[in-house]
């Protein structure tokens, strides 16, 4: 399924997927919208219905503008093309962060520097409490969504449980919840 | 320093519980990079999480930063190769099925159903975060102007990041 009739070279992928991790700011669904882009409509490498399917497997595990590009270089050369993707895609901002990681730890000791930070910091976390608004009011629907979320913040602002720890138990009960829902509502033979 | 085996070791666990998107890294970075090992202070983390915003990229590269912390330039390697291998190895096997995989709906379903404690997670990284390293009116007034900034308007955050940045200079 992989086999297209004329392969692109690897070193293709890798370049399209290290330009995209490049110019690719701002993380999630932009990123996503700019491989779509690229490899949907400029380069016609993947149609627009497998790469959505890519989009869904892509919420499983990771951060999923990396895995619609380990699936998008999988579907043009198999499991090379996706490693080489994902590898072209991770490639520059890896080579950033670590270059600022570096600068960062050598010199943050510089009063310019915490100043600067300290001014960073409170709006960083106000960041992080705009997500949880954004993310809750798209996510959360019903009651029990309300109750898990509202148990997950408890067990971790006043039982300091590990994150971890919450996830597995959230998923455990959700897969329970839906296995439970399938049994009830009767499942379409395949 | 920690070992590269540990490091490997440490991050690979991480990437096979990262769901729910980028965002989860920062309850599960902090509980394990800042309270457990204390490879990083907790201001150093937000820095950390600054960093990750000005650079193109995941929210995921938050990995290489508290990699490289832990182990220099190799550590960071390390660290951004474990955290990817299992959603880069999951997407291959999903890649090679995908034809074959109708069992979806339960997938989908549970992954649904778990996104709220996510949400959880993350308000619950804001609150322990604030708590731990605010101080100040100042510091609570740039908090509240940042909300508004990224909450109702469209300025791209690595500005706002970088405003900030000279805000805190200047009056620091």
């Amino acid at each position: 399924m992989s086999t297209t009739t004329n392969k692109v070279r690897l070193t293709e992928i890798f370049l399209t997927f290290a330009k995209i991790g490049l110019t690719g700011f701002g993380g999630g669904m932009a990123i996503v919208a700019l491989v779509e882009r690229i490899c949907v409509r400029e380069k016609n490498w993947i149609t627009s219905e497998e790469f959505l399917h890519g989009l869904a497997f892509g919420q499983i595990l990771g951060p999923f503008s990396l895995n619609v590009c380990t699936f998008t270089g999988h579907h043009l050369r198999g499991i090379r093309g996706g490693i080489t993707a994902a590898v072209g895609f991770i490639c520059p901002s890896f080579l950033l962060v670590s270059l600022l990681s570096w600068i960062y730890f050598t010199y943050h000791k510089l009063p310019q520097l915490q100043a600067a930070l300290k001014g960073t910091n409170p709006v960083i976390i106000g960041l992080i409490v705009v997500v949880a608004f954004d993310m809750g009011r798209k996510q959360i629907k019903n009651p029990t969504g309300i109750i898990m979320a509202l148990a997950a913040f408890a067990a971790s602002v006043f039982l300091n449980l590990n994150a971890a720890w919450i996830l597995l138990g959230a998923a455990l009960w959700s897969l329970c919840r839906s296995y439970y829902h399938r049994r009830l509502v009767g499942w379409p033979p395949c | 320093m920690a070992s590269l085996l540990t490091i490997a070791w440490i991050y690979f666990r991480i990437g096979l519980i990262f769901v729910g998107g980028g965002y989860v890294l920062i309850p599960l970075l902090n509980h394990i990079m800042v309270e457990q090992y204390k490879w990083l202070t907790l201001r150093q983390f937000l820095d950390g999480l600054a960093l990750s915003q000005l650079t193109p990229g995941p929210l995921a590269m938050l990995a290489t930063f508290t990699g490289f912390r832990a182990g220099g330039f190799l550590g960071g390697l390390i660290a951004t190769v474990f955290i990817f291998t299992p959603c880069v190895v999951l997407m291959l096997v999903i890649g090679r099925n995908y034809h074959r995989l109708k069992n979806i709906d339960i997938i989908k379903n549970t992954l649904d159903g778990l996104l709220p404690a996510v949400v959880g997670l993350v308000a619950a990284a804001a609150w322990n975060l604030g708590v731990s390293s605010l101080s100040g009116y100042k510091e609570i007034i740039i908090l509240a102007v940042g909300f508004a900034l990224f909450k109702w308007t469209k300025i791209a955050p690595m500005f706002v990041i970088l405003g900030a940045g000279i805000v805190g200079l200047l009056i620091n």
